[in-house]
């Protein structure tokens, strides 16, 4: 027999019902674990590059203990292993009030923070030094430096890859399913059981990324040009 | 009078290599000393430290009264009082010109922004491009980003003014126009370590040329007896190599 | 990644342009030309199908196929064929069958209408039921105490449907691996889980402390578990069912089921008469 598609079961039951609530979920993940992410991607990316020597190292071990070990395994630790350090009263309440998704945003969120850290070390360290020198030579502080002239600059060099890295981010927000948060991969494979029709739900999920990382990847070139510095990145970008 | 800057028994190491060698100096108020000699030779390093881009591991630097290398000193203070310009420019590429020069008065000194951008226009007339406010550092000249990298550190008003080969990057059109404000600044008084290897400049405008080689200073002297009569071998090979250019 | 396996089985199936034409006993013929079965089965899932201590994939499922369902495709093509094994998951195991990586996905597969619809189902080779795995002294007694509890499934399961249904107040958790499931059972994260029967003992034998916990509630659902094969090809499920009848008739299934199941087994569940009654019904005893 040839396989026939029955593409109806998409909008047929409630899957239509599905797909939306996975979408949304999805989308709520991803977009708390991108925040925290960049948050500490600029923090330890930024202290990796600072003159003094203990932040670095710290900032150091963050970034290597976090984005050496598989995403899975933090969805893990985030779902097990944190809990059990917290009284049992506490536990339960979380584990009423969607312990599985703040396992998951932490988990991904503290991940790809090490991960966009590298990209904004990077950033940082293609800035010629004597930026930085020129910075704190008329006064500002190491920290003032960072914030009004180091990082405006890096953010701007780094819109490529940080599209990149958040693309992964949303792509990766998949494995909290293996610790039962029901986001738009765990809803295709819901409608699979529901249908045993597996390649029209997976068809659907992966429109539906597609979709999002095209709209992720859309905004963030405009993001881009809108911030690009003149005659400099704007020839880069190529419609400035 | 005080020293506007005195070195004493300053020396420098990166790593193994030493950089400056029990290097004794003093620069008067109102002065301008240029310091030159071949690259590698430390007058780059040694006007670093005036502003403790540097730090030393033994001697002593006085900046205007304050010991710079005691623990104590207030790095902020000093830095507003010596201003720096650099071979590169270093203009911060995503601001304007005016909102370079404005940065460290409203940042540093807390100054209003109408405060701040009056003194930064007057300040870009003195340097001879008050058209160019608006422009960012992309779409201004070589000669014109260095005149505005002098206006942004006469923002904060400084008492000392550091010279890092600020020619050296320029095309040869546009050197002289960096070099004339150069020159009304130090008519004006301002206490300069001008690194160059522009000996014209140091003949007309220096009160004193410091010669350094291997991280000493080999020799000081006045431009007129420098360059008639240098006493020193090195200083009398440096001169001959950079004249016949 | 499985995930990943089932997009690409998805990407060739989208890919090729008319999808395979199966000839009435295509399996058949591709299994006579090769000499090799292909199953899709599970690794995790024992006694069904699993990897035991010594490294070996072993379970009941397997040996049903082995042991019964090789002899008898042998016999139909007239040759001897060799088994080969795949991993199968409730997620990927239909696009295997579809895309022809596997000929049989013989694990811990539940018949259910649905799945008929892309699939042909064997003979019921065994017959369990959902209840609940619970800690020892736990409110949960059955499905009618679940209210606003938190329970565990599997994705992929029956049982999470039915309890949807049945208890749309109950805090569903499900992970798509029963070890995950079963942990979150052992700190607490919920208050029971739920599969079928035979596999909650299992997993309340691997408990660290099994008489901690107890399987419990009347089945709230039937889980006949079958082969599921290519939809359509009613040849090589007719030569399926036979070695199964063949087996159920001679009484060497019941040996099988013996070895795994009785009380020396890998895992005792001793089969109830309503359980015997309902395997022989199919073959008409």
């Amino acid at each position: 027999m040839s396989y026939q598609f029955k593409w109806s079961v998409l909008w047929s039951g409630q899957s239509g019902y599905w797909l939306l609530q996975g979408l949304i979920t999805t989308l709520e993940l991803s977009a708390l674990a991108w925040l925290l992410a960049v948050a500490l991607g600029i923090l330890s990316g930024a202290l990796r590059t600072v003159p003094f020597r203990p932040l670095r190292a710290a900032a150091t071990f963050y970034v290597e203990f976090f984005r050496n070990v598989p995403l899975l395994v933090w969805m893990f630790f985030w779902y097990f292993g944190v809990p059990p350090l917290l009284p049992r009263g506490v536990q339960d309440w979380l584990f009423d009030h969607g312990a599985e998704f703040w396992a998951g945003m932490f988990a991904l969120g503290v991940y790809h923070g090490a991960r966009m850290s590298e990209v904004i070390r990077s950033g940082i360290q293609s800035i010629p030094r004597t930026q930085f020198e020129a910075s704190v030579a008329m006064g500002l502080s190491v920290w003032q430096a960072y914030r009004l002239v180091i990082l405006p600059i890096a953010l701007r060099l780094i819109v490529p890859p940080i599209t990149n890295e958040s693309l992964n981010l949303l792509k990766n927000s998949s494995v909290a399913l293996t610790i039962s948060v029901a986001e738009l991969t765990f809803q295709t494979r819901q409608i699979e059981t529901y249908t045993a029709r597996a390649i029209e739900a997976l068809t659907a999920g992966t429109l539906i990324y597609l979709v999002l990382c095209v709209s992720i990847a859309w905004v963030m070139s405009s993001l881009e040009r809108r911030y690009a510095i003149p005659g400099l990145i704007a020839r880069v970008g190529g419609a400035g | 009078m005080a020293a506007a800057i005195e070195f004493r028994q300053v020396n420098k190491w990166f790593g193994k290599l030493h950089v400056l060698v029990d290097v004794t100096l003093g620069v008067a108020p109102g002065e301008v000393v240029v310091v030159c000699g071949p690259s590698g030779s430390g007058k780059s390093t040694l006007i670093r430290c005036v502003n403790a881009l540097e730090r030393i591991q033994s001697g002593e630097i006085v900046v205007l009264g304050d010991s710079i290398t005691s623990p104590r000193m207030n790095l902020t203070r000093l830095r507003t009082q010596v201003g720096m310009v650099f071979q590169s420019f270093n203009l911060f590429p995503h601001m304007t010109a005016l909102e370079n020069i404005m940065l460290a008065p409203m940042k540093v000194r807390n100054a209003p922004r109408e405060d701040a951008e009056k003194t930064a226009r007057a300040l870009l007339l003195r340097v001879g491009i008050p058209d160019k406010a608006g422009n960012y550092p992309a779409n201004l000249s070589g000669g014109q980003q260095q005149r505005v990298a002098i206006a942004r550190a006469l923002a904060m008003q400084p008492k000392i003014m550091l010279f890092d080969e600020p020619t050296s990057a320029l095309d040869p059109e546009m050197i002289n126009e960096v070099l004339e404000v150069m020159t009304d600044l130090a008519k004006s008084g301002m206490t300069m370590m001008v690194v160059t290897h522009e000996m014209g400049f140091a003949r007309r405008v220096a009160h004193r040329v410091i010669f350094m080689d291997g991280g000493q200073v080999i020799e000081e002297a006045d431009p007129e007896t420098f360059f008639a009569s240098p006493k020193s071998d090195r200083s009398r090979q440096f001169l001959s190599k950079i004249l016949s250019h | 990644m499985k995930r990943g396996f089932v997009v690409l089985q998805v990407l060739a199936l989208l890919l090729s342009p008319l999808g395979p034409v199966f000839a009435q006993s295509q399996t058949l013929d591709k299994i006579k030309e090769s000499g090799v079965l292909t199953i899709g089965t599970r690794t995790g899932s024992p006694p069904f199908a699993y990897i035991n201590k010594n490294n070996e994939w072993v379970g009941f499922s397997i040996d049903l196929v082995e042991l019964l369902v090789i002899p008898s495709i042998s016999k139909e093509v007239g040759k001897p064929i060799k088994l080969t094994k795949k991993e199968s998951t409730p997620p990927t195991r239909i696009p295997l069958l579809n895309s022809n990586s596997v000929d049989l996905i013989a694990g811990t597969m539940t018949d259910t209408p649905e799945r008929r619809q892309s699939v042909d189902f064997s003979l019921t080779f065994f017959l369990t039921g959902a209840q609940f795995l619970v800690k020892k002294g736990s409110p949960i007694h059955g499905i009618n105490d679940i209210a606003g509890k938190r329970i565990a499934t599997q994705q992929g399961s029956t049982n999470a449907k039915i309890i949807r249904e049945k208890v749309p107040n109950a805090q569903l958790r499900e992970f798509p691996d029963q070890p995950a499931a079963f942990q979150a059972l052992l700190q607490g994260q919920v208050d029971a889980y739920t599969n079928d029967g035979i596999q909650l003992y299992g997993l309340k034998a691997k408990a660290p402390n099994p008489t901690d916990w107890e399987v419990v509630g009347d089945f709230f659902s039937e889980e006949p578990y079958g082969m599921a094969m290519r939809k359509g090809d009613a040849k090589f499920k007719q030569t399926v069912d036979a070695g199964l009848k063949q087996g159920f008739e001679s009484g060497k299934y019941f040996e099988i089921y013996d070895k795994w199941f009785g009380p020396k087994g890998e895992l005792p569940y001793p089969m109830s008469p309503q359980v015997k009654a309902y395997l022989l019904k199919q073959i008409g005893k």
